[in-house]
């Protein structure tokens, strides 16, 4: 199959695409969006942080408590104010995208969307990345213990102290991760489908 | 010739000189084969990090307390303070606790019996007896804490037979063990045989609370009450219990109440008792602020059967149709068959009465008398046909066959196996033993001596239980030997699935505790110049006390509720109040107050008694007792809410009081 025939089926699909794209959004308000697992001989069975995209769920208080010691701010949805506007923004993204999938003349409309979509992952990450190290050094310098300033990893195993750190993504990230690439795809196969001669219906192109 | 006739008689008298040193072998003393021990280590052993199958719940006798052990490794592994204060746990210290206590500072626990639903352990709660102080306890198994104490029950004295859960946890039956004139009237011990009365007692447990009120009485002559069973299947309505001195008799009962044959079981209708109890009337009275029933003047409510000489217990199997009495100064263990008992009451086939309660023919209810052997005193059964009966002075166990019997079987060889302990055995358990599903797995022996089988520990010595495994068709095996303080009687052995709702902490959202806070800043101490009071709320959690100082004027009395905001396992924080004789003992998510008087003014530290972090040691505050006359800076004017002083600089708590507000929102 020949990439303008694969693009004119893409674009033949658009309208269920960009409805998934946006039930995709829809569904990640929902999900947890990051989290990070720590796990030590006296807590076998870990202690987890589970970042949904309008709270942060888990053993917090034990987290916290332990943090004290570090000097390190309390893990609270109140200090996030990014966690008040992400569910809004994911459900506006979406209301977007059903309106784009209505909009079957103006096709650039989709773009809209797409912009709007790169530009929360872009932000969410650079938030995230700061977070995280606004947590690793802004530590209390009056408390108990004192450690060197440091980042956890947005990512992958770490070391802590005396804990070992698993940081990882999930579905509320992956799922508008893949409605993006939908929306993407749907954007660049406007542009690039076999367009229809005059005076002939879509359908019949093939 | 006649020297060799001298030697040897000289020969025969060197034999006779060494037969001295001769002697019997006693039983259980002979070397465990190699391959026994090996098998019998690997049945005990619990590796490091796994846990045991069962809970044994044995009672610390006059210790006040409930011990608790795990099974298979007989590990004890903590205690439950019930009647009697423990630094530990804090328990009798602060007010609540205190408060159950009452006057008392010892009890003597027994019997501990598990609520049951449908006959079978439901992990909701454990009464256990108070002999000595007439009192009945509720351990609630969610938190292994003694939640309830009732009592004195009136017209008890010696609540000995005690505590027989009903199958659905109606009641919690309980029996007088001493005789003594009713309404606490004196009577002299002349008038023993007719002015004194015994009483079994109906105490009622609400279903949903597991609270307990004290429901009815039954007065019954004056005997001894010994102990009891509660029915179940056919005699689920019913209630028995062993009597010894049934002579009435007084002055050394060693021999006085030793003269008869027999002695008594008490067959109660409980449901009767309470049908009859709430219908008031002809044959009750109240006395002592509850309704006792005379079952002389009120038909259906209790009969008596005679059984073997100074029985001690009495047991019912699993179908509930088999009722066992040992006499303990008869070397067997009479049967009886409950259906032979309805019909003998149905046939009115009495051969007498006691104070107008009629005496059941022992004949008509008799199945088998069992030579079990020595001493026997109590029974539990394995839920396969068999029953396991402890033989105080023979030392040992005696399994033998249920029935039902073949015609004309011998009664010798319904004894199938026997099994030696060190040393005189009192109860036995078995796995879920006392329900209707017995286990049939495990059996610990409880012995009330141990002789030096222990290393040395001076002249108190400990007493030592057995672990012995059942398992097997027809031998018992000695599997393991753990010692405990004074003194397990009975015990209930549960597997731990059962206590499947048992928490670690207590849950903030369950805390409905008035004076709970759970942020530092909510710490607040308020003094009263008029009534010279102090109250305040303390907040704990690793590694602080909020507030790190309290002030009080010399003489104030200070009442402090403490929470401990932690919300994770053993996060567990102690309030010591130095020179004070004062510990209270929180759990993570409990408040517990503390009541004293300021009486000598000074500093005294307080700190956390419970070791819980690093930074233990620093989790300390300081109490000012100021002298009479001397201003408290903390207050304006001596009252209202205590506040650091202004020249104060700003404390580390009011730093970490922030970092807690954080943490305790961020929780829920």
């Amino acid at each position: 199959m020949r990439a303008t025939e694969f693009f004119t089926r893409v674009s033949r699909m658009r309208t269920p695409l960009l409805l998934v794209a946006a039930l995709l959004l829809a569904a990640a308000t929902m999900l947890p969006l990051w989290g990070m697992t720590l796990v030590s001989t006296q807590y076998p069975e870990g202690l987890r942080m589970v970042v949904y995209p309008t709270r942060i769920a888990g053993d917090l208080a034990e987290i916290n408590v332990l943090n004290h010691y570090i000097g390190m701010t309390p893990i609270s949805d109140s200090f996030f104010v990014e966690l008040r506007f992400l569910r809004p923004a994911l459900l506006a993204l979406s209301a977007v995208l059903v309106v784009a999938a209505a909009v079957r003349q103006t096709r650039w409309v989709t773009s809209i969307p797409l912009a709007g979509m790169a530009a929360l992952g872009a932000g969410g990450l650079g938030i995230m990345r700061y977070r995280l190290w606004q947590f690793g050094h802004q530590l209390d310098p009056q408390a108990a213990i004192t450690i060197d300033p440091f980042t956890p990893p947005m990512i992958g195993l770490n070391q802590i102290a005396q804990f070992a750190t698993y940081s990882y993504f999930s579905w509320g990230f992956f799922l508008p991760v893949a409605a993006g690439l939908l929306v993407a795809l749907v954007v660049l196969a406007d542009r690039r489908r076999v367009r229809p001669r005059v005076g002939r219906p879509v359908l019949a192109a093939a | 010739m006649s020297r060799v006739r001298y030697g040897a008689v000289a020969l025969t008298l060197l034999a006779l000189g060494a037969c001295d040193r001769v002697k019997p072998k006693a039983p259980g003393t002979q070397p465990m084969a190699t391959g026994d021990v090996q098998a019998a280590a690997l049945a005990s052993y619990v590796k490091p990090g796994d846990q045991d199958q069962y809970y044994l719940f044995y009672s610390g006798g006059h210790s006040g307390q409930v011990f608790v052990a795990g099974v298979p490794s007989m590990r004890h592994i903590f205690t439950i303070p019930v009647f009697t204060p423990s630094p530990g746990t804090g328990y009798g210290y602060d007010e609540a606790s205190k408060a159950m206590l009452g006057d008392f500072t010892w009890g003597d626990v027994h019997h501990p019996a598990a609520s049951k639903t449908a006959g079978d352990y439901d992990g909701r709660w454990l009464f256990v007896n108070d002999n000595a102080n007439n009192r009945i306890a509720r351990i609630d198994l969610r938190d292994l804490k003694t939640k309830q104490i009732l009592g004195p029950i009136p017209n008890t004295m010696g609540n000995h037979g005690s505590s027989m859960v009903t199958d659905n946890t109606e009641y919690a039956l309980v029996a007088t063990r001493f005789s003594v004139p009713m309404g606490h009237e004196y009577a002299p011990i002349e008038e023993y045989a007719t002015k004194y009365k015994g009483a079994i007692s109906g105490i009622k447990v609400d279903p949903a609370t597991g609270t307990m009120s004290l429901g009815w009485q039954i007065m019954t002559p004056p005997f001894n009450w010994d102990l009891g069973a509660t029915g179940k299947g056919p005699s689920v309505d019913w209630a028995f219990w062993t009597s010894y001195n049934s002579e009435r008799a007084t002055g050394r009962l060693e021999t006085s109440s030793t003269q008869k044959d027999r002695d008594y079981v008490a067959v109660v209708n409980w449901k009767a008792a309470e049908k009859a109890a709430s219908a008031g009337g002809a044959g009750t009275v109240v006395v002592s602020d509850v309704r006792v029933i005379d079952p002389g003047k009120v038909p259906g409510v209790m009969y008596l059967l005679p059984c073997g000489k100074s029985p001690h217990g009495v047991d019912v199997d699993p179908s509930g149709e088999y009722v066992i009495c040992s006499g303990k100064l008869q070397p067997t263990s009479t049967v009886f068959s409950f259906a032979k008992v309805q019909d003998a009451i149905a046939r009115k086939s009495f051969t007498g009465s006691e104070d107008g309660i009629p005496v059941i023919k022992y004949e008509d209810a008799m199945v088998m008398e069992v030579p079990v052997g020595l001493g026997p005193l109590h029974t539990q059964f394995d839920g396969k046909g068999y029953a396991y009966t402890s033989l105080f002075v023979e030392s040992a166990i005696a399994k033998w066959k249920l029935p039902p019997y073949p015609a004309g079987a011998d009664p010798k060889s319904m004894v199938v196996d026997k099994i030696p302990v060190q040393f005189n055995v009192g109860h036995l358990v078995t796995a879920h033993g006392d329900t209707k599903h017995p286990k049939g797995d495990w059996l610990v022996s409880m012995n009330k001596m141990s002789k030096g089988r222990s290393i040395k520990t001076g002249p108190s010595i400990p007493e030592s239980s057995q672990l012995i495994d059942i398992t097997g068709g027809g031998k018992m095996r000695m599997v393991y030997e753990a010692y405990s303080e004074p003194e397990p009687h009975f015990a209930q052995l549960i597997h731990k699935d059962v206590l499947k709702n048992t928490i670690e902490y207590y849950p903030k959202s369950e805390s409905h505790h008035k004076h709970a806070i759970w942020a530092a800043s909510d710490a607040k101490v308020t003094r009263n110049a008029a009534t010279r009071t102090v109250e305040g709320t303390v907040f704990a959690i690793r590694s602080y006390f909020e507030p790190g100082r309290i002030q009080v004027q010399e003489g104030d009395t200070v009442v402090l509720h403490i929470t401990n905001a932690e919300q994770a396992r053993d996060e567990i924080h102690g309030f010591g109040l130095v020179a004070f004789d004062k510990n209270i003992v929180i759990d993570p998510g409990e408040t517990k107050t503390l009541k004293f008087v300021a009486r000598k003014s000074g500093v005294y530290p307080y700190y956390c008694t419970n070791f819980c972090s690093a930074l233990h040691q620093e989790m300390q505050g300081y109490l000012e007792v100021v002298p009479r006359g001397r201003r408290l800076a903390m207050y304006q004017n001596g009252e209202g809410v205590m506040r650091a002083p202004a020249n104060a600089r700003r404390s580390e708590h009011a730093q970490a009081a922030r970092t807690a507000d954080h943490q305790v929102a961020a929780a829920h």
